[in-house]
C-alpha cells in the first residue's frame, strides 16, 4: 500500500511538472506577467505563497503599495469580485522594498519598481479541496515611463493538490526571491517626534546600528511630503531622518508607519510619537536617498567656507567696497585713535555678519517656500539690482568728491556706506557681503548645494563662517597696531587715492547694470543712467548753489524755454497754440521772478530743485524696476554669433542624445561673473568653436538670469547651489560630465578630442 | 574726514541699520513666499494668478473671480485616468461641470504639460476636445511653463481644487475615494470632490478638505 501511495504521489507530481505550462507568462503591453505557485502539490487546509512575477520593459516601472504622489499599487481581481471557493483564504501582497522614482523634483515622488518585482501573497487551501484547482484572475497594474498605461492581464494556473507537500522549483524560487525582498520587522526602537516645522523620525537598536549610507523613509501613508529631501544624521545607535509633513503644523501622529532604506537594507518601522530615541546623532549626516544632494562633512565645510570668505576680499566686486574702508582704516590708524580703529574693525565686522545671517534667513525662507534654495538670487531681482548700482555709484560720487557727509547729517538716505564712524563701517559690512556674496559661487558652488539641503542650524553655520573669513582681515587690522604702521602715512595722496577708487565703484555699477538690462531691459538699464545723471546734477547744483544758485536756475530755465517753443512750433491745434503760450508765459514769469530774487531765496530754490533732482534720481529708476516686466535680453544671446545655440530643457537633451550627437550645457545667468570670464576666455574663443563645430557639438544654453524653477531643480540635482554648471554629454551617453566651474581651454577641446 | 567717535548717536544708528537689515531679509523671505506659496492646504489664501493664458482666449486673473466658488480641475486628455472620469458613460466629469455651472460656480481645467509631452495641446485641440467629450469647463488654462501648476502643487491628473468666494482654498485632493482607472469605479466611490463643492456653495464646512489625489503625475 505505501509503494501504491508514493506511486499515485510520483504521477501528481509529474502532473505537476506539466502544469507550469499552464501558468504561462501573460503580456500586458508593457509587462509581463506570470502566477507562480510555491508548490507542484499543495495539501488542503494549508498555507502557502503563491506569487505575481513582473517583469517591466527598460525604464517602465510599476508601483509599491504606496505609490507617492501619483500612480497606483497593482491589484488582484478576482471573477465575480471573491477568490474561487477551493482559496478558503488569500492574504496581502508581500511588498518587496521599493524604489524611490522621482518624477519632478521637489514636487512629485513615486515609490515603486523597475526591471522585475515579484509579488507573493499567502493563499489558505480550503479543508476539502481535491483536484487540481483552478485559479483564475485578472491583475490589474499601472505601469508608467514618461507616460502611464493602465494593463491588465488574465491569469490562470492549476494548483495540484495531494496529501503530501511537493515544491515547484520555478515557483518557489521566484517567490522566495520575492519574499527575501520584503524588509523584515525592525526589532529597535523608534521614535517620531515634533520639532517646529519637521518631524524628526528617530531609531536605533536592532537591525540599524552601525549602519550607515545613503537613508530615507518611506511612508506608508500620505503623513509626509514625498518628495522633500530627508536630511539624515547617523549616531552610534542609529539614525535621524528629518521628514517634512505633508501638513504644515501638524504634530507628530501617535505611529509613523514605514520603511527606512539605508542603502540595499531595509527595515519595517512604526514610529511612536515620543521624545527622539538616545545614540542617533552626533556621528554626521550621512546621504539621503533620492532630492537629497547628499553627504556633507561639517567640520570641513566651515573650513571651505572660511577660506571662501577670505578670499571674497581679493573678489574685483568686492575690492572698491573695501577700499573704502581702508582709506577709513588709514585715518584712524594715523590719527593715532586705536579705539576707533578697533569700534570700526567691530562695526565692519557685525556689519558683514548680520547681512550674511540675513542671507542664511533669506536661503532659508526661499527653501521653505519652494523646496529649492540657491545662491546669487538676490540678484535676479530688478528692484534689488537698481538699488545696488543707485548706492554704489552714490559711493562714486562721493570719492569723487561730489559732497561730503560731515558733521550734519543731511541726508541719511544718501550713501550710508560713505559715512565715515560707526555707521559707515556697518554699511561697508553689508555692502562688501551683499556685493560680494555672488562672487563665492567658483569656490564653494558644489559645496553650498550640498549644504543648501541641510538643518537650518547648518546652513546658518557655514554662511556665518563665510562672513567671518570675509570680515576677519578688517578686524585683525583693526586690531593689531603694528599692522597698522606698515599703513602709509596720510596726506595728499588720500584724497587722490580716493578720488581714484571712484572708478572701481563705476566699473562695479557698470556690470550690474548688465545684469539689470538682462532682467529687466535696455530701457530700465536706460533709465537707470539717466537717473545716475539726475542724482549728479542734483549733487553739483546743491553745491554749487551757494555761489551762483541764480546763474544755475536762470539756465535751467533757459533750457526750458526750448519745450514750448518746440510745441509752437510742432502746435496742430489752437488747444496746443494756447497751452504752449501758457506753458511760455509761465516759463518767461519763471525767469523774471528768480531775477528778481534776493541770494539767499535763490539758493533756497536751487537747493530744493538739486534734492528734488537727486530724489527723482534715486526713486525713478527703482520705480521703474518695480513696473518692468518687459522680455530681456537673454545670457544665451550674446553666443548666437559663434553657435547654433539652443535653449537648454532635459527633452532637448535627450532628443540630442538619441540622435548621436555630443552636448554642451552651459547653465549661465548675466549676474554670475564666472560665466562670462568663462564665455569670454574660453567658450566663445576660436579653438573651442571649431573644436565644437567640428565635432558637431550641439551647444544649449540653460539662463538662470531669472528665477527659473526647472533650471534650479537640475543644478540641484547635479549638487549646485548656483550657476556656472557646465555639463558635457558624450555622443550617446546619458550620464553628462560635470565640468570644473572654472574652465580651460584645453579641458573643453579635450572633451571633444576623446570622440 | 572727520573722525567719530563711538557715540550714542552711532550706536543708534547702527542699531537702526541693524533693523533695517533685518527688515530687507524678511521682505525678501515674504516676497520669495508670496511668489511661492508655502502651504497649499485647505484654510490657506488659494495661490494667485495673474494673465493666465486660457484656451477661450481671454486672459483671466484669479481675483476676477471673487464673489464665486472656483474650481480648479488638473487635466491631461491621454491620461487613463482623466479618460475614466471622462468616459462616457458614465461622463462624471462632465456631470459634475454641468451641476458647478448651474450652481455658477467657475470651473478651470488646468494643462501644466509642458510642450512635447504628454498631454499638451493647443488652445484650438483643447477647445475640440472639450466639444467631443461634450465637458463644459468656463476656461481651459494652457500652463505650458507649468508655473501655476508648481504654484499649486499640483501632482496628478486628475487633481480638484476648490477655492471660496473670499479666494480661500477648500479642498485640495482626489476627485473621488476609489482609485483607479476604471470607469465602473465611479459609482461606488466616496465623491470626495462633489461634497467639497457642495459644502462651499452652502456656505458649509468642507468634511474632508485634503485627499490624496490620484492618477498619473502631471507632465511638466
Amino acid at each position: 500500500m505505501p509503494t501504491l501511495y508514493r506511486c499515485f504521489v510520483f504521477f501528481l507530481a509529474i502532473f505537476a511538472l506539466a502544469v507550469p505550462a499552464l501558468a504561462q507568462k501573460v503580456d500586458g503591453g508593457h509587462a509581463t506577467v506570470e502566477l507562480v505557485s510555491e508548490r507542484a502539490v499543495a495539501v488542503p487546509g494549508e498555507t502557502f505563497y503563491l506569487g505575481l512575477s513582473f517583469e517591466l520593459e527598460d525604464k517602465w516601472h510599476i508601483y509599491w503599495k504606496n505609490p507617492g504622489d501619483a500612480g497606483l499599487p497593482p491589484e488582484i481581481r478576482w471573477p465575480d469580485r471573491t477568490p474561487p471557493e477551493a482559496l478558503s483564504d488569500v492574504g496581502e501582497f508581500a511588498w518587496p522594498t521599493p524604489d524611490l522614482l522621482e518624477v519632478e523634483p521637489g514636487l512629485i515622488m513615486d515609490y515603486g519598481y523597475s526591471d522585475q518585482v515579484v509579488l507573493a501573497f499567502p493563499v489558505t487551501l480550503t479543508e476539502g479541496a481535491d483536484g487540481p484547482v483552478e485559479i483564475a484572475m485578472r491583475v490589474d497594474y499601472l505601469i508608467c515611463y514618461d507616460v502611464c498605461i493602465p494593463e491588465s492581464v488574465d491569469l490562470r494556473m492549476l494548483q495540484s493538490v495531494g496529501s503530501a507537500q511537493i515544491a515547484d522549483d520555478y515557483g518557489s524560487g521566484l517567490i522566495q526571491q520575492g519574499l527575501m525582498a520584503v524588509p523584515p520587522r525592525f526589532e529597535g526602537d523608534a521614535a517620531v517626534t515634533r520639532q517646529g516645522d519637521v518631524w524628526v523620525l528617530s531609531a536605533a537598536g536592532g537591525q540599524l546600528a552601525e549602519l550607515s549610507g545613503e537613508a530615507r523613509f518611506f511612508p506608508n501613508d500620505h503623513e509626509i511630503v514625498h518628495a522633500a529631501g530627508q536630511p539624515v544624521e547617523f549616531g552610534p545607535e542609529g539614525l535621524q531622518l528629518r521628514l517634512t509633513p505633508a501638513k504644515s503644523d501638524a504634530d507628530a501622529p501617535d505611529v509613523l508607519a514605514g520603511l527606512i532604506k539605508i542603502g540595499d537594507m531595509a527595515v519595517d518601522v512604526q514610529a511612536v510619537s515620543g521624545p527622539m530615541i538616545a545614540g542617533t546623532s552626533g556621528l554626521g549626516g550621512g546621504a539621503g536617498q533620492g532630492v537629497q544632494t547628499g553627504a556633507i562633512n561639517l567640520p570641513l565645510m566651515l573650513v571651505l567656507a572660511f577660506v571662501g570668505g577670505l578670499v571674497l576680499n581679493l573678489m574685483p566686486c568686492v575690492l572698491p567696497v573695501l577700499s573704502i574702508k581702508a582709506m577709513g582704516m588709514v585715518s584712524a590708524a594715523t590719527s593715532g585713535h586705536a579705539g576707533e580703529a578697533r569700534a570700526h574693525g567691530l562695526w565692519y565686522t557685525a556689519g558683514v555678519l548680520v547681512s550674511f545671517a540675513a542671507l542664511a534667513a533669506a536661503v532659508l525662507g526661499v527653501r521653505a517656500a519652494t523646496g529649492i534654495a540657491t545662491w546669487g538670487f538676490w540678484l535676479q531681482d530688478p528692484v534689488i539690482v537698481s538699488v545696488l548700482i543707485l548706492v554704489i555709484v552714490l559711493i562714486g560720487y562721493w570719492l569723487l568728491g561730489l559732497f561730503e557727509l560731515g558733521t550734519s547729517v543731511q541726508n541719511v538716505g544718501s550713501g550710508l556706506a560713505a559715512k565715515q564712524g560707526a555707521g559707515g563701517a556697518f554699511f561697508t559690512g553689508v555692502l562688501a557681503a551683499v556685493v560680494g556674496a555672488p562672487c563665492v559661487g567658483p569656490f564653494l558652488g558644489a559645496a553650498l548645494g550640498a549644504v543648501f539641503g541641510q538643518p537650518a542650524i547648518e546652513v546658518i553655520a557655514v554662511l556665518m563662517m563665510m562672513g567671518l573669513g570675509l570680515a576677519l582681515p578688517f578686524l585683525l587690522l583693526s586690531f593689531a597696531p603694528n599692522l597698522q604702521r606698515l599703513l602709509p602715512k596720510p596726506g595728499a595722496w588720500m584724497e587722490t587715492l580716493k578720488q581714484l577708487f571712484a572708478f572701481p565703484m563705476f566699473l562695479t555699477a557698470a556690470w550690474l547694470l548688465s545684469t539689470l538690462g538682462a532682467l529687466a531691459g535696455f530701457r530700465a538699464a536706460a533709465i537707470l543712467v539717466a537717473g545716475v545723471a539726475l542724482i549728479g546734477f542734483g549733487l553739483w547744483a546743491w553745491r554749487a548753489a551757494g555761489q551762483g544758485a541764480k546763474a544755475i536756475l536762470l539756465s535751467l530755465l533757459g533750457l526750458v524755454v526750448i519745450l514750448p517753443a518746440f510745441m509752437l512750433i510742432s502746435a496742430v491745434s489752437a488747444v496746443d497754440y494756447v497751452q504752449a503760450v501758457i506753458f511760455l508765459a509761465l516759463t518767461i514769469g519763471a525767469f523774471i521772478v528768480v531775477a528778481r530774487l534776493p541770494d539767499g531765496a535763490a539758493g533756497g530754490v536751487a537747493k530744493a530743485v538739486a534734492a528734488a533732482a537727486v530724489l527723482a534720481g534715486l526713486g525713478w529708476p527703482v520705480m521703474q524696476a518695480v513696473g518692468s516686466n518687459a522680455s530681456a535680453a537673454s545670457a544665451g544671446d550674446s553666443y548666437s554669433a559663434s553657435y547654433d545655440t539652443d535653449t537648454w530643457s532635459s527633452e532637448r537633451v535627450a532628443e540630442l542624445v538619441a540622435e548621436g550627437r555630443p552636448v554642451f550645457v552651459d547653465f549661465t545667468a548675466e549676474w554670475c561673473a564666472i560665466c562670462q570670464v568663462n564665455k569670454l576666455q574660453v567658450l566663445q574663443t576660436a579653438p573651442v568653436t571649431e573644436a565644437f563645430a567640428a565635432a558637431n557639438v550641439a551647444f544649449l544654453v540653460a539662463d538662470y538670469t531669472r528665477p527659473d524653477p526647472v533650471i534650479a531643480a537640475e543644478l540641484q540635482k547635479h549638487g549646485r547651489a548656483g550657476v556656472p554648471l557646465y555639463l558635457y554629454y558624450a555622443p550617446g551617453e546619458s550620464n553628462p560630465q560635470v565640468l570644473p566651474e572654472t574652465l580651460s581651454t584645453s579641458l573643453v577641446t579635450g572633451l571633444v578630442a576623446e570622440n | 574726514m572727520t573722525m567719530v567717535e563711538v557715540t550714542r548717536r552711532n550706536i543708534g544708528l547702527g542699531a537702526g541699520m541693524v533693523t533695517a537689515v533685518a527688515l530687507t531679509a524678511a521682505a525678501l523671505i515674504s516676497f520669495s513666499t508670496a511668489e511661492a506659496q508655502g502651504a497649499i492646504e485647505p484654510g490657506n489664501e488659494a495661490p494667485i494668478f495673474l494673465d493666465a493664458v486660457t484656451a477661450q482666449g481671454e486672459a483671466i486673473d484669479l481675483p476676477d473671480f471673487e464673489g464665486k466658488t472656483v474650481v480648479l480641475e488638473w487635466t491631461n486628455h491621454d491620461c487613463p485616468f482623466v479618460k475614466k472620469h471622462y468616459a462616457a458613460p458614465p461622463e462624471n466629469m462632465q456631470g459634475l461641470q454641468e451641476e458647478a455651472g448651474e450652481a455658477e460656480v467657475v470651473w478651470i481645467q488646468v494643462i501644466s504639460s509642458a510642450p512635447g509631452k504628454q498631454g499638451h495641446v493647443s488652445a484650438e485641440k483643447a477647445l475640440e476636445l472639450n466639444e467631443t467629450r461634450g465637458a463644459a469647463p468656463s476656461y481651459t488654462i494652457l500652463d505650458e511653463t507649468g508655473a501655476i501648476g508648481r504654484s499649486y502643487g499640483a501632482k496628478t491628473t486628475p487633481h480638484m481644487y476648490v477655492v471660496d468666494a473670499e479666494g480661500t482654498l477648500q479642498y485640495n485632493g482626489a476627485i473621488d475615494s476609489i482609485k483607479s482607472a476604471s470607469a465602473s469605479d465611479i459609482a461606488d466611490a466616496d465623491p470626495y470632490f462633489l461634497n467639497a463643492v457642495n459644502a462651499v456653495v452652502e456656505g458649509e464646512e468642507v468634511q474632508l478638505a485634503s485627499t490624496a489625489p490620484y492618477g498619473c503625475s502631471v507632465k511638466y
